[in-house]
Parts: C-alpha cells; sequence; structure tokens
C-alpha cells in the first residue's frame, strides 16, 4: 500500500514527532507508515484521516 | 502540537517491560543459586527451601501481569505487533528444537546439558530475536 502520509504532513509543516502526537501512535510508526512498510489498522487509518480531513482513499492508495 | 510525549511513553513502556523482565529473570535465578547453595550446605531445611523457590517466582508473575497490561494498552499498534510477532517467532522455533532435543536425548545421541537458567533464558534470547527481526523489517 502506498501513501500520501509524508506530503501531508510536509505540507503542514509537522514533524514525524508532531504527527505521531496528534495520532497517539510512536514516532517509528509514523516513519514506518510513511515508508509504507507498515499498514495501519483501520481505526488508526480513520484517526488519520480526520486529522487531514481527507477521506482514507484519498491518502491510501492499493499497491499499483 | 506537543513534542514527542507518545514516542517518550513508548520508549518508556519498552523500557519498562524490559526490566521488568530482566529483573524478574535475576529473582529467579538468584533463586536458584540460593537453593543449591542453601541445599549443599544443609541450611533453611527442606520446606525454607521450597518456600525460597516460590518466592523467587513471584516478581516474574507480577511482571507478567504487568507486561500484559503493557502490551494490551500501552504500546502502539505497531510496536504491539512487533512484540507479538517476537514472541510468536520464540515459540514457533522453541518448539522445534525443544522436540529435537528430546528426541535425541531419548536416543541417546549428544545433547547438551541443560540447567534451569538455560531453561529460562533460552525463551528470553528467542524473544529478542525475534522482536530485532520484526523491528527490521517494519522500520
Amino acid at each position: 500500500m502506498t501513501n500520501k502520509l509524508s506530503e501531508l504532513r510536509a505540507a503542514r509543516g509537522w514533524s514525524q514527532g508532531d504527527l505521531a502526537e496528534a495520532l497517539d501512535v510512536s514516532r517509528q510508526t509514523v516513519n514506518a507508515l510513511e515508508r509504507g512498510k507498515y499498514d495501519p489498522s483501520l481505526p488508526l487509518a480513520f484517526r488519520i484521516a480526520r486529522l487531514f480531513k481527507l477521506r482514507i482513499e484519498e491518502i491510501f492508495h492499493p499497491e499499483g | 502540537m506537543k513534542t514527542h510525549a507518545t514516542e517518550r511513553r513508548t520508549a518508556l513502556s519498552g523500557g519498562a517491560l524490559y526490566r521488568l523482565y530482566v529483573v524478574g529473570v535475576a529473582a529467579a535465578l538468584g533463586g536458584n543459586v540460593l537453593i543449591r547453595v542453601a541445599a549443599e550446605l544443609g541450611w533453611l531445611g527442606s520446606a525454607g527451601r521450597m518456600l525460597v523457590a516460590v518466592v523467587a517466582v513471584l516478581p516474574l508473575v507480577v511482571a507478567a501481569g504487568m507486561f500484559w497490561q503493557l502490551l494490551r494498552q500501552d504500546l502502539d499498534e505497531m510496536v504491539q505487533r512487533i512484540v507479538l510477532e517476537g514472541m510468536a517467532f520464540a515459540l514457533i522455533v522453541y518448539v522445534p528444537i525443544s522436540a529435537l532435543f528430546v528426541n535425541l536425548k531419548t536416543a541417546g545421541g549428544w545433547v547438551p546439558r541443560l540447567d534451569p537458567p538455560d531453561l529460562l533464558l533460552t525463551p528470553a534470547i528467542l524473544v529478542a530475536l525475534g522482536i530485532l527481526l520484526a523491528w527490521r523489517r517494519l522500520q
């Protein structure tokens, strides 16, 4: 799965630590998400979508 | 936004898990040494040595309860997955190794002599290896 997490975060000027704090996860988890090494659970995906005011499918895409 | 509090919390949780287990294993091993020395020197008596055997394991029992709480409530979902994968790895590897050990011993082949410390530390080492492998894959 690919995602736009790092672009969305960078557009807001947030560090990985800032995003981790907002999502209540570790910075390592944000790093793994951004690198596509870890796919989030559905509740975490919803939290991410809510934070960026987007739909989940606007952030996460199945690997093409 | 606040900074890095979540990272600190997870690091503390991971560190607490590690320290709890190390202290628990150390207490169990310390108790084992005390029982052996006491038996050798005729101290404590049978009932006293039994008491030491049980008391020495209590920190591990407490650690197990706290580990369960940390695992279910304090770790974020990815770290939780890493720890669970590490434990699954340990179980998956430990069972065939144990079966091989038992069969070789029954067949009269050479097997290393296992003392109680080996029995305690082998799963711990395998869990650590499993966590390392899962961590490397996800980072």
